[in-house]
């Protein structure tokens, strides 16, 4: 989904005061370990450590925040996710 | 079949041409889930579904929600946004699914045409990727085996470590059963060709990108990720 520049900052003015939103990525049987750090890498710019503890949480926990902020950026990135295969969520923070 | 290997900047893997057969068919059937026409069939030309974008390149913005997909592979393709707001997940899925169903499609259809004209390296049997076309080809092999895992009813890792005992399973002797057999066999062998594919590709990817990072004095990278966590960067 593409917002022009002005949305997006009134969109960051709306809702800098109130609860960050996150993407969660859940596990699943099919993406690779590898993909999956690839994704966080390439995607997000995680350094390998941080990518692989991230792909290791999501594989051993079921799932992992792996973005945070105003709901628009959170919608981006779960498209992004979901192009790339992996499946994403939005949520509140802390809820 | 050969796994990738880099060669000169592309990545070159070897398919022959019944691999390649078998593969376009579940490439042109996973097309035909997202409601794209098959491109192994001739079409009249004119009955693709709406295109995404309006005429003059204006974003088409749909005013009705479309309801989350029936088929379970294709919801797994296109995946609810929220496990728990109903609402939410309706109103992202209005925004980005027409979005998303394209990308895949033009993915799938990139791969298809990959598949059906070999040659594009030195022996007729290579599949050749650029540096460039890699994470799409990557993506879409994801969703090759997304759709196969479903079929598969693989929804948890031990399931997915499990399926391939059914390659080393003498047949059932019940006919109809072995059919069952016959076909489950077919596609647990598809999906662990297309697995060890990716992986090859996917391997050679990370490598690179981790390369060009370092190449870069591993900096903040120009990602487009929009937060961060973790503590990371």
């Amino acid at each position: 989904m593409q917002t022009t520049p002005d949305e997006r900052v009134e969109a960051v003015e709306e809702t800098s005061l109130g609860d960050p939103w996150v993407t969660i990525v859940w596990n699943d049987p099919v993406n690779l370990m590898s993909y999956v750090t690839y994704v966080f890498e390439t995607y997000f710019g995680h350094p390998h450590a941080t990518a692989e503890k991230l792909m290791r949480q999501v594989h051993e926990e079921g799932r992992a925040v792996v973005s945070t902020g105003v709901l628009e950026s959170m919608e981006v990135d779960v498209q992004a996710m979901h192009g790339f295969g992996l499946w994403a969520t939005l949520q509140r923070s802390g809820a | 079949m050969h796994g990738f290997k880099a060669r000169q900047g592309r990545f070159v893997a070897r398919v022959d041409e019944g691999e390649r057969a078998v593969v376009a068919s579940v490439v042109a059937d996973v097309l035909e889930l997202l409601g794209a026409p098959r491109p192994d069939e001739e079409h009249a030309g004119d009955d693709r579904p709406a295109a995404p974008q309006e005429p003059g390149g204006l974003p088409h913005l749909r005013t009705d929600t479309p309801a989350p997909p029936g088929d379970p592979a294709v919801r797994r393709l296109l995946p609810d946004a929220s496990r728990d707001d109903p609402s939410l997940a309706a109103e992202f899925r209005r925004l980005t699914e027409d979005d998303l169903r394209a990308q895949k499609v033009d993915r799938l259809e990139a791969l298809w045409r990959a598949l059906e004209s070999p040659g594009g390296g030195r022996r007729r049997d290579e599949l050749v990727v650029s540096a460039q076309d890699a994470p799409a080809v990557a993506a879409a092999l994801t969703d090759l085996r997304l759709v196969l895992a479903e079929r598969l009813g693989v929804h948890t890792d031990a399931e997915a470590d499990a399926m391939y005992a059914v390659l080393g399973e003498p047949p059932p002797p019940a006919s109809a059963a072995r059919g069952d057999h016959e076909t489950r066999r077919y596609l647990v062998s598809v999906y662990g060709a297309l697995t060890w594919l990716q992986e090859s590709l996917v391997v050679l990817m990370l490598a690179d990108a981790r390369q060009a990072r370092r190449a870069h004095g591993d900096g903040p990278p120009g990602t487009q990720g929009t937060g961060d966590v973790a503590g990371s960067g």
